[in-house]
């Protein structure tokens, strides 16, 4: 009986305690890549820093490990470890960021997508990093990345690649329906609007569409059709970010979301393309970003590349932006972080980490140490990002922006009426800003 | 009688008794507290505040105003409409497609272990796996779509199944059908274990045909079970979120946008936390009304 009773307050007390330690507040999920684990160098001084980033790309995964085993060695006095966030649909990440910031369990040191910086910090979840870099340095990043991660006067983030979309195109379809591969070395002749069209509808056979306009249903729709807006002068938001109204529902907007609704209804582009459409041969062209240029060169596919196609009176923009790294509310040790940063993002690891996925470098003195990017697709992503790039709408409501503007394009494919469907867009939108951003 | 049965009890539970007993329900008792009670009491706490989910420091209160907003909002009826569409489909298909599938391999036959694991297999994997496979296999193309390859020999168009508005519920509502047929599959299996062989026997003298054994013993021996099964069938459908999150983010034109992904919506994606707990309450207490008719109706008398 007694033994039975002491056993029970024993049981009782081990789920308390377990219950107890589950919620200590440490976040959960992903796998922690920590760098130089041997050794017990440890002591009570010792900061320690952690960085969230999404799960990446077997080369990025190592590049983290051996950058931040070099970092520990050298500083072991401040130990960074990293957690890779599994993304496995377009806004996992982001969820997550938000459910550790109720909780006040966000890591030192968080990456995130370009736009999203100016809702991070408009709400106070990451803090100012002006002093992280001196002017001269500032310089040494492109103006597009400074400008993406700057928010009411400060710097807010850095990040070390930035991106781009390009028109791929498949050879051998090209060939067979006839049609000249587009130039990769004149803007005067890349492919307008119309010939993007009329040439989608040529090339869609029974075995592949003609075109592939990225449709994952998420951020990718806005970031990369998000170019054709610019270039029908139909910016998505007031420059100050403040209003949608007249502007992601003008008539020019409406014209560009039915021109590229139009490519899916007719049967010209998937509205759910399957992984790799364009390596698997399933399509003749692609918009894609600058990131597969890696996996292609390593494909047997006869592929070429050419400009992002440019509105029929010849104007040219095109998509950039990629992540950044900020510095979280809830890092205790600024300094150290702050430290780290400005390490992390130097000339060198900004060129090794380019390097490794294939990205365009942030800084410009990185392309010192970075071979290729004077010839071939890569030159391509260089010359766009230096002359025709321009940032996604910054914006401290871009999150309804995004996924709004993501269901009206879906809605509009499916059969809805556009004006309608971006009115709502535009609603939606001033509705967030007023509620929780006017003065 | 009553110092009686009181004297009895004391003597039944003395005090360690009833510290043992007390200890032994502290688990579930916190587990229930920590995962239910207070997250309830924290939504019904939020849905009274205006709150910009990552910004609690700015939390306002404003009272009932988040309710009168979700009973004037368009999407919040489009979204009880698609969830009771989608309940009072997939409850009755998946119930009678479990029934067979149970009638099915109860036999003792050679081999049906066989198909009872088949049936039960996408039962064991995840939702989201399953979704994931599905919406390759309804993909609208006839080249990467394996339904639509499959129609296209038959001469049959190419099929949009989760492209157009018309159709994206019920093929949701179709693969829903046949991940969870296995679960209630075999909650009528073991409760036609309970009936015992004898009242066949009986039957059979009578004279009684397979139909009418089913009728007059199987279907009144399973009363209880297909209370059980309809209720919990019922709960889960009230709770679709996985598959429209999967397979079709709520589209198209807001054809499987459901009451917990609009919920989700609003909540996380959107950032309007207070109009998001206004909804999860109001579901909470439909869900509550619900369960507590079916419990009414199906009472047996």
């Amino acid at each position: 009986m007694k033994s039975k009773k002491v056993l029970a307050a024993a049981l009782a007390a081990a789920l308390a305690v377990s219950m107890a330690a589950c919620s200590g507040g440490t976040s959960s999920g992903g796998t922690t890549a920590s760098g130089s684990g041997e050794g017990g160098g440890a002591t009570s001084e010792t900061v320690n820093l952690t960085i969230w980033s999404p799960t990446d790309t077997a080369g990025i995964e190592q590049w983290w490990v051996d950058t931040l085993n070099t970092w520990n060695s050298e500083h072991p006095e401040i130990r960074v470890s990293r957690e890779a966030i599994d993304r496995s649909s377009s806004y996992d990440y982001e969820n997550k960021i938000t459910t550790a910031t109720t909780s006040n369990s966000l890591p030192d040191i968080l990456f995130i997508d370009g736009p999203m910086v100016s809702y991070y910090a408009a709400n106070g979840i990451i803090i100012p990093i002006d002093d992280v870099y001196t002017e001269e340095d500032k310089e040494d990043f492109m103006p597009s990345t400074i400008q993406q991660n700057t928010y009411d006067g400060h710097l807010y983030a850095i990040g070390a690649t930035e991106s781009s979309v390009l028109l791929y195109y498949n050879k051998d379809y090209l060939d067979a329906a006839g049609i000249e591969y587009p130039t990769d070395s004149d803007i005067n002749e890349a492919w307008t609007w119309s010939e993007f069209a009329e040439n989608a509808a040529k090339l869609t056979t029974s075995d592949y569409v003609g075109t592939n306009i990225i449709m994952d249903k998420g951020e990718g729709i806005i970031y990369g059709l998000g170019s054709f807006w610019n270039e029908a002068d139909a910016p998505m938001v007031s420059d100050d970010g403040t209003t949608a109204e007249g502007y992601v529902n003008s008539d020019a907007s409406v014209e560009t979301l039915n021109y590229l609704a139009d490519l899916v209804k007719n049967g010209y582009a998937n509205q759910d393309p399957i992984t790799d459409e364009f390596l698997n041969g399933k399509c003749a062209t692609m918009l894609g970003g600058s990131w597969n240029i890696q996996t292609l060169e390593g494909s047997d596919l006869n592929w070429g590349v050419s400009y992002y196609p440019v509105s029929n009176d010849g104007k040219a923009v095109s998509p950039t932006g990629d992540w950044s790294a900020g510095v979280s509310k809830n890092c205790e040790n600024t300094d150290a972080a702050f430290e780290f940063l400005q390490w992390l993002m130097n000339t060198e690891n900004c060129a090794t980490y380019a390097d490794t996925i294939s990205k365009p470098a942030t800084r410009i003195s990185s392309y010192d140490l970075m071979e290729g990017w004077d010839e071939g697709p890569r030159a391509l992503v260089r010359w766009q990002l230096e002359n025709t790039g321009v940032a996604r709408p910054r914006t401290p409501s871009y999150s309804i922006l995004s996924t709004e503007f993501a269901s009206a394009f879906l809605n509009v494919i499916s059969g809805s009426d556009a004006k309608t469907e971006l009115d709502n867009v535009a609603a939606e939108f001033d509705d967030d800003y007023q509620t929780y951003y006017a003065e | 009688m009553a110092r009686k049965d009181a004297s009895i009890q004391r003597v039944t539970y003395n005090r360690g008794e009833k510290v043992t007993g007390a200890l032994m329900s502290l688990p579930a008792i916190i587990l229930l507290i920590a995962f239910l009670i207070i997250p309830i009491v924290y939504t019904i706490f939020y849905s009274l505040f205006q709150y910009q989910v990552v910004r609690p420091d700015s939390m306002e209160f404003i009272g009932l105003e988040n309710y009168l907003e979700v009973f004037q909002t368009e999407e919040f009826y489009v979204a009880l409409r698609n969830t009771f569409y989608f309940t009072v489909l997939v409850v009755p298909i998946q119930c009678v497609l479990a029934l067979c599938l149970a009638l099915l391999v109860r036999s003792r036959r050679r081999g049906v272990s066989i198909f009872r694991t088949m049936y039960f297999a996408p039962q064991v994997t995840s939702m989201v796996v399953i979704a994931v496979l599905w919406t390759v296999l309804y993909n609208s193309n006839a080249n990467t779509g394996l339904i639509n390859a499959l129609l296209s020999t038959f001469g049959a168009g190419p099929v949009n199944f989760l492209g157009d508005p018309d159709v994206a519920m019920n093929a949701i509502i179709f693969m829903s059908a046949w991940q969870g047929a296995g679960y209630q599959m075999m909650i009528f299996l073991a409760g036609l274990q309970g009936i015992p062989e004898e009242q066949y026997e009986a039957a059979s003298i009578d004279g009684a045909g397979r139909w009418a054994q089913f009728r007059y013993v199987t279907l009144p021996g399973l009363a209880n079970t297909t209370k059980y099964v309809l209720m919990i069938t019922i709960i889960q459908a009230m709770k679709l979120f996985t598959q429209p999150y999967i397979m079709t983010k709520g589209g198209p034109q807001n054809a499987t946008r459901t009451l917990v992904y609009y919920i989700y919506e609003e909540g996380f994606q959107s950032g309007n936390f207070g109009f998001a707990c206004a909804i999860a309450t109001v579901f909470f207490v439909l869900v509550v009304i619900i369960s507590l008719i079916v419990k009414k109706l199906t009472r047996t008398k």
